[in-house]
Protein backbone atom coordinates (compact mmCIF):
# COMPACT_ATOMS: atom_id res chain seq x y z
CA UNK A 1 0.00 0.00 0.00
CA UNK A 2 1.18 3.52 -0.77
CA UNK A 3 2.07 5.48 2.34
CA UNK A 4 0.99 9.13 2.55
CA UNK A 5 4.51 10.59 2.41
CA UNK A 6 5.19 8.78 -0.84
CA UNK A 7 2.15 10.35 -2.47
CA UNK A 8 2.74 12.95 -5.20
CA UNK A 9 6.38 11.83 -5.18
CA UNK A 10 6.74 13.96 -2.05
CA UNK A 11 5.80 17.11 -3.98
CA UNK A 12 3.42 19.64 -2.39
CA UNK A 13 -0.34 19.82 -2.74
CA UNK A 14 -0.81 23.40 -3.93
CA UNK A 15 -4.60 23.29 -3.76
CA UNK A 16 -6.80 24.63 -6.57
CA UNK A 17 -5.33 26.76 -9.34
CA UNK A 18 -6.19 28.28 -12.69
CA UNK A 19 -4.19 29.07 -15.79
CA UNK A 20 -2.67 32.56 -15.87
CA UNK A 21 -4.03 34.10 -19.06
CA UNK A 22 -3.48 37.60 -20.45
CA UNK A 23 -7.15 38.77 -20.44
CA UNK A 24 -7.31 38.19 -16.68
CA UNK A 25 -3.95 39.59 -15.60
CA UNK A 26 -4.94 43.14 -14.75
CA UNK A 27 -7.95 42.04 -12.70
CA UNK A 28 -5.88 39.42 -10.91
CA UNK A 29 -3.21 41.94 -9.96
CA UNK A 30 -5.78 44.49 -8.82
CA UNK A 31 -8.07 42.16 -6.85
CA UNK A 32 -5.74 39.33 -5.80
CA UNK A 33 -8.46 36.69 -5.96
CA UNK A 34 -8.55 33.62 -3.78
CA UNK A 35 -6.66 31.20 -5.98
CA UNK A 36 -4.09 28.88 -4.48
CA UNK A 37 -1.72 28.90 -7.46
CA UNK A 38 -1.35 29.68 -11.14
CA UNK A 39 -0.10 27.58 -13.99
CA UNK A 40 1.71 29.24 -16.88
CA UNK A 41 2.42 27.95 -20.35
CA UNK A 42 6.21 28.10 -20.25
CA UNK A 43 6.59 28.88 -23.95
CA UNK A 44 4.64 32.13 -23.56
CA UNK A 45 7.31 33.40 -21.20
CA UNK A 46 10.42 32.36 -23.11
CA UNK A 47 10.89 35.93 -24.33
CA UNK A 48 13.58 38.50 -23.53
CA UNK A 49 11.28 40.86 -21.59
CA UNK A 50 8.27 43.12 -21.79
CA UNK A 51 4.70 42.46 -20.71
CA UNK A 52 4.85 38.64 -20.37
CA UNK A 53 7.70 38.63 -17.90
CA UNK A 54 6.33 41.67 -16.06
CA UNK A 55 3.03 39.84 -15.63
CA UNK A 56 4.84 36.74 -14.47
CA UNK A 57 6.81 38.67 -11.86
CA UNK A 58 3.62 40.28 -10.56
CA UNK A 59 1.98 36.87 -10.25
CA UNK A 60 5.05 35.43 -8.56
CA UNK A 61 4.95 38.20 -5.97
CA UNK A 62 1.68 36.82 -4.59
CA UNK A 63 1.13 33.25 -5.80
CA UNK A 64 2.98 30.00 -6.44
CA UNK A 65 3.41 29.48 -10.18
CA UNK A 66 3.88 26.12 -11.88
CA UNK A 67 5.31 25.73 -15.37
CA UNK A 68 3.41 23.69 -17.91
CA UNK A 69 4.72 23.21 -21.44
CA UNK A 70 3.53 22.21 -24.88
CA UNK A 71 6.78 21.97 -26.87
CA UNK A 72 8.94 19.37 -25.17
CA UNK A 73 7.88 16.71 -27.67
CA UNK A 74 9.18 14.00 -25.39
CA UNK A 75 8.10 11.28 -27.80
CA UNK A 76 9.57 12.73 -30.97
CA UNK A 77 12.23 10.73 -32.79
CA UNK A 78 14.19 13.93 -33.48
CA UNK A 79 16.92 14.88 -30.99
CA UNK A 80 16.01 16.74 -27.81
CA UNK A 81 16.31 20.49 -28.15
CA UNK A 82 18.87 21.45 -25.54
CA UNK A 83 18.60 25.16 -26.32
CA UNK A 84 14.93 24.95 -25.40
CA UNK A 85 15.80 23.03 -22.23
CA UNK A 86 18.33 25.69 -21.29
CA UNK A 87 15.66 28.36 -21.71
CA UNK A 88 13.22 26.33 -19.62
CA UNK A 89 15.84 25.98 -16.94
CA UNK A 90 16.37 29.74 -16.87
CA UNK A 91 12.64 30.28 -16.51
CA UNK A 92 12.50 27.69 -13.72
CA UNK A 93 15.03 29.74 -11.80
CA UNK A 94 12.64 32.68 -12.06
CA UNK A 95 9.41 30.85 -11.22
CA UNK A 96 10.79 28.35 -8.68
CA UNK A 97 8.17 25.99 -10.05
CA UNK A 98 8.27 22.85 -7.89
CA UNK A 99 7.91 20.66 -10.98
CA UNK A 100 7.66 21.09 -14.72
CA UNK A 101 4.94 19.41 -16.72
CA UNK A 102 4.55 18.68 -20.40
CA UNK A 103 2.69 16.14 -22.48
CA UNK A 104 3.26 12.46 -23.15
CA UNK A 105 3.17 13.00 -26.89
CA UNK A 106 5.13 14.11 -29.91
CA UNK A 107 4.63 17.40 -31.71
CA UNK A 108 6.60 17.08 -34.92
CA UNK A 109 9.66 15.99 -36.84
CA UNK A 110 12.85 17.70 -37.93
CA UNK A 111 11.02 19.54 -40.71
CA UNK A 112 7.54 20.09 -39.30
CA UNK A 113 6.22 21.29 -35.99
CA UNK A 114 2.48 20.64 -35.89
CA UNK A 115 2.02 22.63 -32.67
CA UNK A 116 -0.31 19.79 -31.74
CA UNK A 117 -0.06 17.10 -29.09
CA UNK A 118 -0.04 13.87 -31.08
CA UNK A 119 -0.45 10.55 -29.30
CA UNK A 120 2.29 7.95 -29.30
CA UNK A 121 1.90 4.31 -30.30
CA UNK A 122 1.59 2.32 -27.10
CA UNK A 123 4.59 0.05 -27.73
CA UNK A 124 7.65 -1.16 -25.87
CA UNK A 125 9.78 0.79 -28.32
CA UNK A 126 7.98 4.03 -27.44
CA UNK A 127 8.21 3.32 -23.70
CA UNK A 128 11.99 2.90 -23.90
CA UNK A 129 12.36 5.91 -26.18
CA UNK A 130 10.30 8.27 -24.04
CA UNK A 131 11.66 7.07 -20.72
CA UNK A 132 15.25 7.57 -21.88
CA UNK A 133 14.50 11.11 -23.01
CA UNK A 134 12.46 11.91 -19.90
CA UNK A 135 15.39 10.93 -17.69
CA UNK A 136 17.68 13.24 -19.66
CA UNK A 137 15.19 16.10 -19.44
CA UNK A 138 14.74 15.59 -15.73
CA UNK A 139 18.48 15.50 -15.23
CA UNK A 140 18.96 18.66 -17.29
CA UNK A 141 16.20 20.67 -15.67
CA UNK A 142 16.87 19.45 -12.15
CA UNK A 143 13.21 19.58 -11.21
CA UNK A 144 10.77 16.66 -11.35
CA UNK A 145 9.30 16.14 -14.80
CA UNK A 146 5.58 15.46 -14.80
CA UNK A 147 3.98 13.98 -17.92
CA UNK A 148 0.39 14.60 -18.91
CA UNK A 149 -1.89 12.20 -20.77
CA UNK A 150 -3.21 13.83 -23.95
CA UNK A 151 -6.57 13.72 -25.66
CA UNK A 152 -6.32 11.64 -28.81
CA UNK A 153 -8.36 11.35 -31.96
CA UNK A 154 -6.71 8.29 -33.48
CA UNK A 155 -5.28 4.96 -32.40
CA UNK A 156 -2.35 3.16 -33.99
CA UNK A 157 -2.24 -0.28 -35.55
CA UNK A 158 1.11 -0.83 -33.82
CA UNK A 159 -0.15 -0.24 -30.26
CA UNK A 160 0.34 -3.25 -28.01
CA UNK A 161 -0.88 -1.82 -24.70
CA UNK A 162 -3.73 0.21 -23.26
CA UNK A 163 -3.01 3.92 -22.86
CA UNK A 164 -2.96 3.61 -19.07
CA UNK A 165 -0.51 0.71 -19.14
CA UNK A 166 1.68 2.72 -21.50
CA UNK A 167 1.55 5.81 -19.27
CA UNK A 168 2.33 3.72 -16.20
CA UNK A 169 5.27 1.98 -17.87
CA UNK A 170 6.76 5.28 -19.08
CA UNK A 171 6.57 7.08 -15.74
CA UNK A 172 7.82 4.05 -13.82
CA UNK A 173 10.77 3.56 -16.15
CA UNK A 174 11.56 7.28 -16.28
CA UNK A 175 10.85 7.79 -12.58
CA UNK A 176 8.75 10.87 -13.24
CA UNK A 177 5.35 12.16 -12.19
CA UNK A 178 1.92 12.15 -13.79
CA UNK A 179 -0.24 15.14 -14.59
CA UNK A 180 -3.56 13.38 -14.90
CA UNK A 181 -5.84 15.31 -17.22
CA UNK A 182 -9.22 13.92 -16.26
CA UNK A 183 -10.95 15.65 -19.16
CA UNK A 184 -8.45 14.09 -21.56
CA UNK A 185 -9.25 10.66 -20.16
CA UNK A 186 -12.94 11.34 -20.77
CA UNK A 187 -12.36 12.69 -24.30
CA UNK A 188 -10.18 9.76 -25.33
CA UNK A 189 -12.53 7.24 -23.73
CA UNK A 190 -15.38 8.60 -25.83
CA UNK A 191 -13.25 8.76 -28.98
CA UNK A 192 -11.87 5.23 -28.59
CA UNK A 193 -14.53 3.42 -26.61
CA UNK A 194 -12.72 2.46 -23.42
CA UNK A 195 -13.88 2.67 -19.82
CA UNK A 196 -12.53 5.89 -18.26
CA UNK A 197 -12.87 4.40 -14.78
CA UNK A 198 -10.47 1.62 -15.75
CA UNK A 199 -7.95 4.31 -16.71
CA UNK A 200 -8.35 6.26 -13.45
CA UNK A 201 -8.14 3.08 -11.39
CA UNK A 202 -4.96 1.89 -13.13
CA UNK A 203 -2.81 5.01 -12.93
CA UNK A 204 0.02 4.72 -10.35
CA UNK A 205 -1.60 6.83 -7.62
CA UNK A 206 1.60 7.87 -5.86
CA UNK A 207 2.99 9.40 -9.05
CA UNK A 208 0.02 11.72 -9.67
CA UNK A 209 1.40 15.16 -8.90
CA UNK A 210 -1.23 17.32 -10.56
CA UNK A 211 -4.67 17.12 -12.13
CA UNK A 212 -6.15 19.09 -15.04
CA UNK A 213 -9.84 19.76 -15.54
CA UNK A 214 -11.29 21.43 -18.63
CA UNK A 215 -14.16 21.63 -21.04
CA UNK A 216 -14.21 20.18 -24.54
CA UNK A 217 -16.21 20.29 -27.77
CA UNK A 218 -18.33 17.36 -28.90
CA UNK A 219 -18.59 17.08 -32.69
CA UNK A 220 -20.78 13.98 -32.64
CA UNK A 221 -18.42 11.43 -34.17
CA UNK A 222 -15.56 12.63 -32.03
CA UNK A 223 -14.68 15.03 -29.22
CA UNK A 224 -11.91 17.62 -29.34
CA UNK A 225 -10.10 18.86 -26.24
CA UNK A 226 -10.68 22.57 -26.84
CA UNK A 227 -10.41 23.83 -23.25
CA UNK A 228 -13.63 25.70 -23.85
CA UNK A 229 -16.70 25.92 -21.66
CA UNK A 230 -17.22 24.50 -18.19
CA UNK A 231 -16.23 21.05 -16.99
CA UNK A 232 -19.07 18.61 -17.68
CA UNK A 233 -20.63 16.38 -15.03
CA UNK A 234 -19.10 13.07 -16.19
CA UNK A 235 -15.67 14.70 -15.89
CA UNK A 236 -16.48 15.92 -12.37
CA UNK A 237 -17.46 12.34 -11.54
CA UNK A 238 -14.11 11.10 -12.85
CA UNK A 239 -12.38 13.78 -10.80
CA UNK A 240 -14.14 12.57 -7.64
CA UNK A 241 -13.01 9.04 -8.40
CA UNK A 242 -9.46 10.23 -9.05
CA UNK A 243 -9.22 12.22 -5.82
CA UNK A 244 -10.57 9.20 -3.97
CA UNK A 245 -7.60 7.22 -5.27
CA UNK A 246 -4.76 9.74 -5.28
CA UNK A 247 -5.72 11.99 -2.35
CA UNK A 248 -5.16 15.74 -2.14
CA UNK A 249 -3.44 16.63 -5.39
CA UNK A 250 -2.91 20.09 -6.93
CA UNK A 251 -5.79 20.66 -9.32
CA UNK A 252 -6.05 23.17 -12.14
CA UNK A 253 -8.89 24.46 -14.29
CA UNK A 254 -7.84 25.06 -17.92
CA UNK A 255 -9.93 27.41 -20.05
CA UNK A 256 -8.23 28.64 -23.22
CA UNK A 257 -10.91 29.10 -25.86
CA UNK A 258 -13.72 31.62 -25.48
CA UNK A 259 -12.00 32.68 -22.28
CA UNK A 260 -14.71 33.77 -19.83
CA UNK A 261 -14.65 36.61 -17.30
CA UNK A 262 -12.33 35.89 -14.39
CA UNK A 263 -15.31 35.46 -12.06
CA UNK A 264 -16.61 32.55 -14.16
CA UNK A 265 -13.23 30.87 -14.14
CA UNK A 266 -12.89 31.36 -10.40
CA UNK A 267 -16.36 29.91 -9.85
CA UNK A 268 -15.25 26.80 -11.73
CA UNK A 269 -12.16 26.63 -9.52
CA UNK A 270 -14.36 26.92 -6.44
CA UNK A 271 -16.46 24.05 -7.70
CA UNK A 272 -13.27 22.01 -8.01
CA UNK A 273 -12.41 22.91 -4.43
CA UNK A 274 -15.80 21.74 -3.19
CA UNK A 275 -15.70 18.52 -5.20
CA UNK A 276 -12.19 17.81 -4.01
CA UNK A 277 -13.12 18.37 -0.35
CA UNK A 278 -16.16 16.11 -0.71
CA UNK A 279 -14.11 13.41 -2.39
CA UNK A 280 -11.41 13.61 0.29
CA UNK A 281 -14.01 13.43 3.09
CA UNK A 282 -15.68 10.48 1.41
CA UNK A 283 -12.34 8.70 1.01
CA UNK A 284 -11.64 9.06 4.74
CA UNK B 1 5.46 -1.24 -44.55
CA UNK B 2 7.37 -0.26 -41.39
CA UNK B 3 5.22 0.97 -38.58
CA UNK B 4 7.78 1.71 -35.89
CA UNK B 5 7.80 5.03 -34.06
CA UNK B 6 9.86 6.89 -36.66
CA UNK B 7 7.74 5.57 -39.53
CA UNK B 8 4.49 6.55 -37.81
CA UNK B 9 5.77 10.07 -37.17
CA UNK B 10 7.15 10.47 -40.69
CA UNK B 11 3.81 9.41 -42.18
CA UNK B 12 1.72 11.76 -40.06
CA UNK B 13 4.11 14.68 -40.56
CA UNK B 14 3.84 14.15 -44.30
CA UNK B 15 0.03 14.36 -44.40
CA UNK B 16 -0.98 16.69 -41.56
CA UNK B 17 0.07 19.94 -43.31
CA UNK B 18 -1.86 19.07 -46.47
CA UNK B 19 -4.91 21.02 -47.56
CA UNK B 20 -6.90 18.26 -49.32
CA UNK B 21 -9.03 15.95 -47.14
CA UNK B 22 -7.18 12.67 -46.55
CA UNK B 23 -10.26 10.42 -47.04
CA UNK B 24 -10.63 11.88 -50.54
CA UNK B 25 -7.16 10.72 -51.59
CA UNK B 26 -7.09 6.91 -52.12
CA UNK B 27 -3.31 6.65 -51.73
CA UNK B 28 -3.25 8.66 -48.50
CA UNK B 29 -6.26 6.78 -47.18
CA UNK B 30 -4.58 3.45 -47.89
CA UNK B 31 -1.42 4.59 -46.12
CA UNK B 32 -3.49 5.81 -43.16
CA UNK B 33 -4.88 2.30 -42.72
CA UNK B 34 -1.35 0.93 -42.31
CA UNK B 35 -0.71 3.13 -39.30
CA UNK B 36 -4.09 4.00 -37.84
CA UNK B 37 -6.92 1.71 -36.78
CA UNK B 38 -10.02 3.81 -37.24
CA UNK B 39 -13.11 2.86 -35.25
CA UNK B 40 -16.81 2.14 -35.76
CA UNK B 41 -17.52 5.80 -36.54
CA UNK B 42 -14.37 6.97 -38.31
CA UNK B 43 -12.12 5.38 -40.91
CA UNK B 44 -8.35 5.56 -40.36
CA UNK B 45 -8.20 8.38 -42.92
CA UNK B 46 -10.99 10.27 -41.14
CA UNK B 47 -9.11 9.98 -37.84
CA UNK B 48 -5.92 11.36 -39.38
CA UNK B 49 -7.96 14.07 -41.06
CA UNK B 50 -8.97 15.46 -37.65
CA UNK B 51 -5.32 16.35 -37.06
CA UNK B 52 -5.01 17.83 -40.57
CA UNK B 53 -7.98 20.12 -39.95
CA UNK B 54 -6.70 21.10 -36.50
CA UNK B 55 -3.32 21.96 -38.02
CA UNK B 56 -4.97 24.35 -40.44
CA UNK B 57 -7.36 25.93 -37.91
CA UNK B 58 -4.63 26.38 -35.31
CA UNK B 59 -2.15 28.05 -37.64
CA UNK B 60 -4.75 30.17 -39.38
CA UNK B 61 -5.83 31.50 -35.99
CA UNK B 62 -2.25 32.13 -35.04
CA UNK B 63 -1.51 34.08 -38.20
CA UNK B 64 -4.72 36.08 -37.82
CA UNK B 65 -3.86 36.87 -34.20
CA UNK B 66 -0.37 38.08 -35.05
CA UNK B 67 -1.37 39.94 -38.23
CA UNK B 68 -4.77 41.58 -37.64
CA UNK B 69 -3.78 44.56 -39.79
CA UNK B 70 -2.85 42.26 -42.64
CA UNK B 71 -6.16 40.43 -42.22
CA UNK B 72 -8.04 43.75 -42.40
CA UNK B 73 -6.08 44.71 -45.48
CA UNK B 74 -6.64 41.45 -47.34
CA UNK B 75 -10.16 40.64 -46.20
CA UNK B 76 -11.40 37.28 -44.87
CA UNK B 77 -11.17 35.17 -48.01
CA UNK B 78 -7.86 36.53 -49.28
CA UNK B 79 -6.32 36.27 -45.80
CA UNK B 80 -7.28 32.58 -45.72
CA UNK B 81 -5.67 32.11 -49.13
CA UNK B 82 -2.58 33.94 -47.91
CA UNK B 83 -2.38 31.72 -44.80
CA UNK B 84 -2.79 28.55 -46.87
CA UNK B 85 -0.12 29.58 -49.32
CA UNK B 86 2.20 30.70 -46.55
CA UNK B 87 1.88 27.44 -44.61
CA UNK B 88 2.49 25.49 -47.82
CA UNK B 89 5.61 27.54 -48.58
CA UNK B 90 6.83 27.77 -44.98
CA UNK B 91 5.49 24.87 -42.94
CA UNK B 92 6.35 25.52 -39.29
CA UNK B 93 9.56 23.72 -38.47
CA UNK B 94 10.16 25.10 -34.99
CA UNK B 95 8.17 25.35 -31.79
CA UNK B 96 8.36 29.13 -31.20
CA UNK B 97 5.59 30.91 -33.09
CA UNK B 98 7.90 33.87 -33.63
CA UNK B 99 10.03 31.68 -35.88
CA UNK B 100 6.97 30.50 -37.75
CA UNK B 101 6.01 34.01 -38.78
CA UNK B 102 9.43 35.40 -39.60
CA UNK B 103 9.06 34.81 -43.35
CA UNK B 104 5.66 36.49 -43.65
CA UNK B 105 6.97 39.84 -45.00
CA UNK B 106 9.21 38.15 -47.57
CA UNK B 107 6.36 35.86 -48.57
CA UNK B 108 4.03 38.84 -48.92
CA UNK B 109 6.55 40.35 -51.33
CA UNK B 110 6.00 37.46 -53.74
CA UNK B 111 2.47 36.22 -52.95
CA UNK B 112 0.58 36.14 -56.23
CA UNK B 113 -2.88 36.73 -54.75
CA UNK B 114 -2.66 40.47 -54.21
CA UNK B 115 -3.80 41.71 -57.59
CA UNK B 116 -6.70 44.11 -57.22
CA UNK B 117 -6.56 43.83 -53.42
CA UNK B 118 -3.86 46.17 -52.18
CA UNK B 119 -0.50 47.57 -53.27
CA UNK B 120 2.20 45.01 -52.58
CA UNK B 121 4.39 47.52 -50.72
CA UNK B 122 1.51 48.25 -48.37
CA UNK B 123 0.99 44.55 -47.62
CA UNK B 124 4.71 44.00 -47.01
CA UNK B 125 4.92 47.11 -44.82
CA UNK B 126 1.96 45.95 -42.74
CA UNK B 127 3.51 42.51 -42.21
CA UNK B 128 6.83 44.08 -41.20
CA UNK B 129 5.11 46.50 -38.84
CA UNK B 130 3.07 43.79 -37.12
CA UNK B 131 6.17 41.66 -36.53
CA UNK B 132 7.93 44.75 -35.17
CA UNK B 133 5.06 45.30 -32.73
CA UNK B 134 5.44 41.76 -31.42
CA UNK B 135 9.18 42.21 -31.06
CA UNK B 136 8.91 45.52 -29.23
CA UNK B 137 6.33 44.11 -26.80
CA UNK B 138 8.54 41.18 -25.81
CA UNK B 139 11.98 42.68 -26.37
CA UNK B 140 14.57 42.97 -23.61
CA UNK B 141 13.96 45.17 -20.59
CA UNK B 142 16.19 48.05 -19.54
CA UNK B 143 16.12 50.23 -16.42
CA UNK B 144 15.06 53.84 -17.13
CA UNK B 145 17.63 56.56 -17.58
CA UNK B 146 18.98 57.95 -14.34
CA UNK B 147 18.62 61.75 -14.73
CA UNK B 148 21.48 62.28 -12.28
CA UNK B 149 23.78 60.51 -14.69
CA UNK B 150 23.06 63.13 -17.35
CA UNK B 151 23.57 66.09 -15.09
CA UNK B 152 26.79 64.70 -13.67
CA UNK B 153 28.45 64.24 -17.08
CA UNK B 154 31.45 66.54 -17.68
CA UNK B 155 31.05 69.00 -20.54
CA UNK B 156 33.43 67.20 -22.87
CA UNK B 157 31.71 63.86 -22.29
CA UNK B 158 29.44 64.12 -25.33
CA UNK B 159 32.47 63.74 -27.58
CA UNK B 160 32.88 60.15 -26.45
CA UNK B 161 29.77 59.24 -24.48
CA UNK B 162 27.76 56.47 -26.10
CA UNK B 163 24.01 57.01 -25.95
CA UNK B 164 22.33 53.71 -25.06
CA UNK B 165 18.94 53.20 -26.67
CA UNK B 166 16.27 50.90 -25.22
CA UNK B 167 17.10 47.43 -26.55
CA UNK B 168 13.48 46.77 -27.47
CA UNK B 169 13.03 50.03 -29.41
CA UNK B 170 13.07 49.75 -33.21
CA UNK B 171 13.63 52.20 -36.01
CA UNK B 172 11.48 51.51 -39.04
CA UNK B 173 11.00 52.94 -42.52
CA UNK B 174 7.81 52.30 -44.48
CA UNK B 175 6.46 53.24 -47.88
CA UNK B 176 2.96 53.57 -46.46
CA UNK B 177 1.88 54.89 -43.04
CA UNK B 178 0.90 51.43 -41.82
CA UNK B 179 1.14 52.48 -38.19
CA UNK B 180 -1.69 54.96 -38.65
CA UNK B 181 -3.75 52.66 -40.88
CA UNK B 182 -3.48 49.79 -38.41
CA UNK B 183 -4.39 52.02 -35.49
CA UNK B 184 -7.44 53.33 -37.36
CA UNK B 185 -8.64 49.86 -38.35
CA UNK B 186 -7.79 47.82 -35.26
CA UNK B 187 -7.92 50.29 -32.37
CA UNK B 188 -10.48 52.84 -33.60
CA UNK B 189 -12.53 50.31 -35.57
CA UNK B 190 -12.66 52.49 -38.65
CA UNK B 191 -13.51 50.93 -42.03
CA UNK B 192 -10.65 49.84 -44.23
CA UNK B 193 -9.87 52.59 -46.71
CA UNK B 194 -6.70 52.07 -48.71
CA UNK B 195 -4.43 55.08 -49.23
CA UNK B 196 -4.40 56.56 -52.72
CA UNK B 197 -0.62 56.83 -52.90
CA UNK B 198 2.51 55.92 -50.97
CA UNK B 199 3.44 58.26 -48.13
CA UNK B 200 6.88 57.25 -46.86
CA UNK B 201 7.37 57.47 -43.13
CA UNK B 202 10.11 56.85 -40.59
CA UNK B 203 9.27 55.70 -37.08
CA UNK B 204 10.64 54.87 -33.71
CA UNK B 205 8.59 52.03 -32.26
CA UNK B 206 9.09 51.69 -28.54
CA UNK B 207 7.38 50.77 -25.33
CA UNK B 208 7.06 53.23 -22.49
CA UNK B 209 7.75 52.65 -18.82
CA UNK B 210 4.27 51.16 -18.41
CA UNK B 211 5.18 48.62 -21.15
CA UNK B 212 2.67 50.14 -23.56
CA UNK B 213 3.84 50.21 -27.19
CA UNK B 214 3.86 53.54 -29.04
CA UNK B 215 5.14 54.91 -32.30
CA UNK B 216 6.80 58.24 -32.87
CA UNK B 217 7.12 59.64 -36.38
CA UNK B 218 10.60 60.98 -37.01
CA UNK B 219 12.06 63.54 -39.36
CA UNK B 220 14.65 62.06 -41.71
CA UNK B 221 17.56 63.64 -39.84
CA UNK B 222 16.27 62.51 -36.46
CA UNK B 223 15.89 58.99 -37.80
CA UNK B 224 19.44 59.01 -39.13
CA UNK B 225 20.77 60.32 -35.84
CA UNK B 226 19.02 57.54 -33.95
CA UNK B 227 20.51 55.02 -36.38
CA UNK B 228 24.01 56.36 -35.71
CA UNK B 229 23.45 56.34 -31.95
CA UNK B 230 22.18 52.76 -32.20
CA UNK B 231 25.43 51.84 -33.95
CA UNK B 232 27.30 53.16 -30.90
CA UNK B 233 28.59 56.41 -32.41
CA UNK B 234 28.90 59.04 -29.62
CA UNK B 235 26.58 62.04 -29.90
CA UNK B 236 28.99 64.69 -31.14
CA UNK B 237 30.65 62.55 -33.83
CA UNK B 238 27.20 61.29 -34.81
CA UNK B 239 26.02 64.84 -35.32
CA UNK B 240 29.11 65.51 -37.42
CA UNK B 241 28.47 62.52 -39.63
CA UNK B 242 24.82 63.43 -39.90
CA UNK B 243 25.46 67.04 -40.87
CA UNK B 244 28.32 66.50 -43.30
CA UNK B 245 26.28 65.62 -46.42
CA UNK B 246 23.40 67.97 -45.58
CA UNK B 247 22.80 71.38 -47.20
CA UNK B 248 23.29 74.35 -44.90
CA UNK B 249 19.64 74.92 -44.16
CA UNK B 250 19.22 71.30 -43.01
CA UNK B 251 22.38 71.52 -40.94
CA UNK B 252 20.89 74.53 -39.23
CA UNK B 253 17.67 72.59 -38.75
CA UNK B 254 19.54 69.78 -37.03
CA UNK B 255 21.45 72.21 -34.84
CA UNK B 256 18.21 73.89 -33.81
CA UNK B 257 16.35 70.67 -33.07
CA UNK B 258 18.84 68.17 -31.72
CA UNK B 259 18.33 69.26 -28.12
CA UNK B 260 14.57 68.83 -28.47
CA UNK B 261 14.93 65.42 -30.11
CA UNK B 262 17.25 64.20 -27.41
CA UNK B 263 14.99 65.46 -24.67
CA UNK B 264 12.00 63.81 -26.33
CA UNK B 265 13.77 60.45 -26.70
CA UNK B 266 14.83 60.63 -23.08
CA UNK B 267 11.29 61.42 -21.93
CA UNK B 268 9.79 58.64 -24.03
CA UNK B 269 12.22 56.07 -22.67
CA UNK B 270 13.98 55.48 -25.99
CA UNK B 271 17.26 56.66 -24.45
CA UNK B 272 18.00 54.58 -21.34
CA UNK B 273 21.62 55.25 -20.51
CA UNK B 274 24.73 57.23 -21.30
CA UNK B 275 27.85 55.16 -21.29
CA UNK B 276 31.02 57.13 -20.77
CA UNK B 277 34.09 55.02 -21.49
CA UNK B 278 37.03 55.56 -19.19
CA UNK B 279 39.62 58.00 -20.63
CA UNK B 280 42.75 56.32 -21.92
Amino acid sequence: MTTPDRMRLGLPDLGIGVGLRVPHCQEIFETRPKVDWFEIISENFLVPGGVPLANLDRALAHYPVVQHGVSLSIGSTTPLDFTFLRDLRALLRRTKSPWLSDHLCWTGTATLNTHDLLPLPYTEEAIRHVATRARIVQDTLEVPLVLENVSSYLTYTSSELTEWDFLTAVVEEANCGVLLDVNNIYVSSQNHGFDPLAYVDAVPAHRVVQIHLAGHTNYGDYIIDTHSGPVIDPVWDLYRRTIGRVGAVSTLIEWDEDIPPLATLLAEAERARVVREEALSHAK
Amino acid sequence: MRNDLAAVQAYLASVIPGSAPIPADPALAEAAACFVTGNARLTPAAQVDIYRRQFWLRHRELLRDDFPGLAHLLGEERMDAFCRAYLDAHPPAHAPFRRMIEDVPAFAARFDGLEGVAPRALVVDMARYEIALLDVRTGPDAPPLDPQKLTSLPEDAWERARIVLHPAALRLSFTYPVHRLRKAWIVAGEPVVLPDAPAPVKLALYRNRDLVTHFEELEAEAFLLLELLAEGVPLVPALGRLAEPLPEDRQAHVATNVGRWFQQWTTLGIVVDVDLPASS
